[in-house]
């Protein structure tokens, strides 16, 4: 891998202001009704509470949004506690005094659905009670605002919706990303990808990057076998926590953390672990490990046996996360599995090339395994640099047109 | 092409392999030829020696009275029990009593094939004699063995191939330069096949068959190679080394159990301490055990390769 940093596009291509963000114009126009109106001192409504499904634009766009009025953000998310005593600590001192002290403030509550209940107690009432008293503005972000804990919350707040995306908007959003990291894409790929996203442009970018990234063309074969793929963010996820994995009992369970196809997580790991572990001892040991959870998956599919399951289990995340010391290096792309990816797109191509075989093992005495690796090669030397020949020696054999363009199409 | 071109029609036409040829000769005149197990290295004539028989013993309509199997295709008991059965049970009309089952590669047959073999080679000899044909006659179960005319064919003498490149040129008109013979030899190694199809490719390639032509057609014919991606591990570079796997199993379609025989070989030719290739032998005999149990080809390959990359790194350390 070369050792360029790897930036995730969402925020290498993250907007700056509210006029790049894509879509919900409704939305985006209330947001900026409702900061314009703090001008006039304190509204009747003091706090919004923007909700919508992942991956529209919610956080993006408060950040847009006080990037252009050159306001602060004051943001709190998932990631720190949110009990009574944090939520004082965080937004007490700064809703009170915001606007005295230099830029004007936002306040910023994100992934409220977040905030649960025994971890963060008491931390939805303390929210309620910031804004209660804020002279500053404030904000929440949450996936579905109609849970009933949020009822007193719902309240307080003006409700924004962001809805989800059309395909048209993600596939021009793609489009713009495109041009600027010099790729020439397919528009069909494109819409492919954006339709895949179901209106989640953040997920759909991801892709994007995946699929594209040091290539200089995406054309619609790089990406049609994604169709009915698992939900790859899940997959990420699913990933991430068995390969650093604290405990075995987490890496074991995170199996069961998604709808996730025993056979396609283990691809993931197979295609993504030498990325991820450098060092040669512990490469070697988890591959190791892998390898013995395949020989365990060809008993089951033997035997039927599926008994058998548990320990394909045990080894293919455990035994995976243990082999190695999990020394992140910086934040690793995770890889589609190259595997299926030729498995599915050269399915026709191995039918065909077997046959290919067969016909010149039937004419020169040898298996049809043999004629490709023995003979074939040779062929499509004599075919490419002197078709003459080559198509007469084609004929002889009784291989097709289609046949003799394949191979003198595929590079030695 | 021309190794069928060239393939000799009769026992006469062949050149070397005096012994075989003669004791082959001996079988014609008497009109009976006992079951038979033809071994030896690739393109030493085996196959061309089992269908020349059959020509001096049936005469020109010869394809009437033989079958020609081939193990790796149709490697199934089954294909034993029914088609071998079918062809086997009938006598053939004529002077000569049996037919001929000519089962080339035998030696990919699997131990259940191979005692289903057993019998039918036993229930119908009188109406078919059987030619097997292998690389590695230790692979035959031995009560195949004990009932055939064991016959080893060795690789071609470097003059015996150079004779036939220059009259094979010839016929042809194609002009080759000393050094192209030379080179040709050196690469095929006494593989007649080999040989010729790589003076057919170089012939049709250049105007002149040169030792340089014939090193870049052959160069050109094997880019990915398992020496290659062996190197490439040893020196601690795991994702490339699955990349060329890869290659060599999509592109090529090398089977499993070819590379790790060709991994094999190689591990004795590395330049690397005794020891390790004693380590390494130990790790491919796992995995070659693995893939006969049926797990997945590149996953296991994978493995033995992250085994490579392990050793490179413990031999530089020590090396230190």
């Amino acid at each position: 891998m070369s050792s360029s940093p790897y930036i995730p596009w969402t925020l290498k291509y993250k907007p700056k202001s509210l006029t790049e963000v894509i879509g919900n114009e409704e939305a985006k126009k209330k947001i900026l009704d409702w900061i314009n109106s703090w001008r006039k001192g304190i509204p009747e409504k003091k706090a919004l509470f923007i909700y919508g499904p992942p991956g529209v634009g919610k956080t993006v766009t408060v950040e847009a949004l006080a990037n252009d009025l050159n306001m602060e953000l004051v943001m709190s998310d998932a990631s720190t506690y949110r009990t009574e005593e944090a939520v004082k600590r965080f937004a007490g001192r700064a809703s009170q005094f915001g606007s005295l002290f230099g830029r004007s403030k936002i306040i910023v509550f994100d992934e409220v659905d977040g905030v649960t209940g025994s971890a963060d107690a008491g931390g939805l009432a303390a929210i309620v009670n910031v804004i209660e008293n804020t002279r500053v503005p404030v904000i929440l972000i949450a996936n579905d605002a109609y849970d009933p804990r949020f009822a007193l919350l719902r309240n307080l707040c003006i409700m924004v919706e962001f809805k989800r995306l059309s395909v048209t908007e993600v596939a021009r959003h793609l489009t713009r990303i495109c041009a600027k990291e010099g790729i020439v894409a397919d528009d069909k790929a494109l819409k492919f990808i954006a339709e895949r996203s179901s209106g989640d442009v953040r997920s759909a970018i991801l892709d994007l990057q995946a699929l594209a990234q040091g290539k200089d063309k995406l054309t619609y074969e790089d990406v049609s076998w994604l169709a009915a793929r698992d939900r790859k963010e899940e997959i990420f996820n699913v990933l991430r926590m068995i390969l650093y994995a604290k405990s075995a009992t987490t890496a074991k369970n995170a199996v069961n953390m998604a709808d996730v196809d025993l056979d396609m997580l283990f691809e993931w790991i197979y295609e993504n672990i030498p990325y991820h572990i450098k060092n040669p001892t512990e490469l070697a040991a988890a591959m190791d490990a892998l390898a013995k959870a395949d020989i365990y998956r060809g008993i089951l599919k033997e035997t039927g046996d599926w008994s058998f399951l548990r320990y394909i289990i045990d080894l293919m995340t455990a035994g995976v996360a243990f082999s190695w010391s999990k020394k992140a290096s910086g934040w690793i792309p995770f890889r589609f599995p190259e595997r299926i990816k030729i498995a599915s797109s050269t399915k026709e191509e191995r039918e065909l090339l077997e046959e290919i075989g067969r016909r010149i093992g039937k004419k020169c005495h040898m298996s049809s395994s043999r004629a490709i690796v023995e003979v074939l090669p040779y062929l499509r030397i004599i075919l490419q640099n002197n078709p003459k020949v080559g198509k007469r020696i084609a004929k002889w054999l009784n291989l097709s047109e289609e046949m003799i363009s394949y191979i003198s199409g595929t590079s030695g | 092409m021309w190794t069928e071109k060239y393939r000799p029609r009769t026992l006469d036409e062949i050149v070397d392999q005096e012994e075989i040829v003669a004791r082959l000769k001996s079988f014609v005149k008497a009109k009976n030829v006992p079951h038979c197990i033809f071994a030896g290295p690739p393109g030493t004539g085996k196959t061309t020696a089992a269908l020349c028989l059959a020509h001096d013993l049936y005469g020109e309509n010869y394809r009437e009275y033989i079958m020609e199997l081939n193990a790796s295709d149709e490697r199934g008991i089954n294909v034993i029990r029914e088609t071998v059965k079918t062809f086997a049970r009938t006598k053939p009309i004529g002077e000569v009593t049996f037919k001929l089952l000519i089962l080339d590669e035998a030696d990919n047959m699997t131990d259940d094939a191979q005692q289903a073999l057993r019998r039918t080679m036993e229930r119908y000899s009188e109406t078919a004699r059987f030619i097997l044909i292998a690389n590695y006659s230790g692979k035959i179960i031995e009560p195949i063995q004990s009932r055939c005319a064991p016959f080893r064919f060795t690789y071609l003498p470097a003059e015996a191939v150079a004779k036939r490149i220059r009259y094979i040129c010839e016929r042809e008109n194609v002009e080759i330069t000393d050094d192209g013979v030379e080179a040709i030899l050196d690469l095929s190694g006494g593989d007649l096949r080999k040989t010729l199809n790589i003076l057919q490719t170089a012939a049709s390639v250049g105007k002149t068959v040169t030792a340089d032509l014939v090193y870049a057609v052959v160069g050109k014919a094997n880019p990915a190679d398992v020496r290659e991606m062996m190197l490439t591990a040893l020196n601690g570079d795991f994702i490339s080394a699955r990349s060329k796997l890869r290659e060599l199993t999509r592109k090529y379609g090398l089977a499993g159990t070819d590379i790790i025989r060709q991994i094999h070989n190689e591990v004795f030719r590395l330049n690397i301490p005794d020891i390790w290739k004693v380590k390494l032998a130990d790790i491919i005999g796992e995995v070659d055990y693995r893939l006969v149990r049926g797990a997945t080809e590149e996953v296991q390959l994978s493995a033995l390769l992250a085994k490579l990359v392990e050793a490179g790194y413990e031999m530089k350390r020590s090396a230190k």
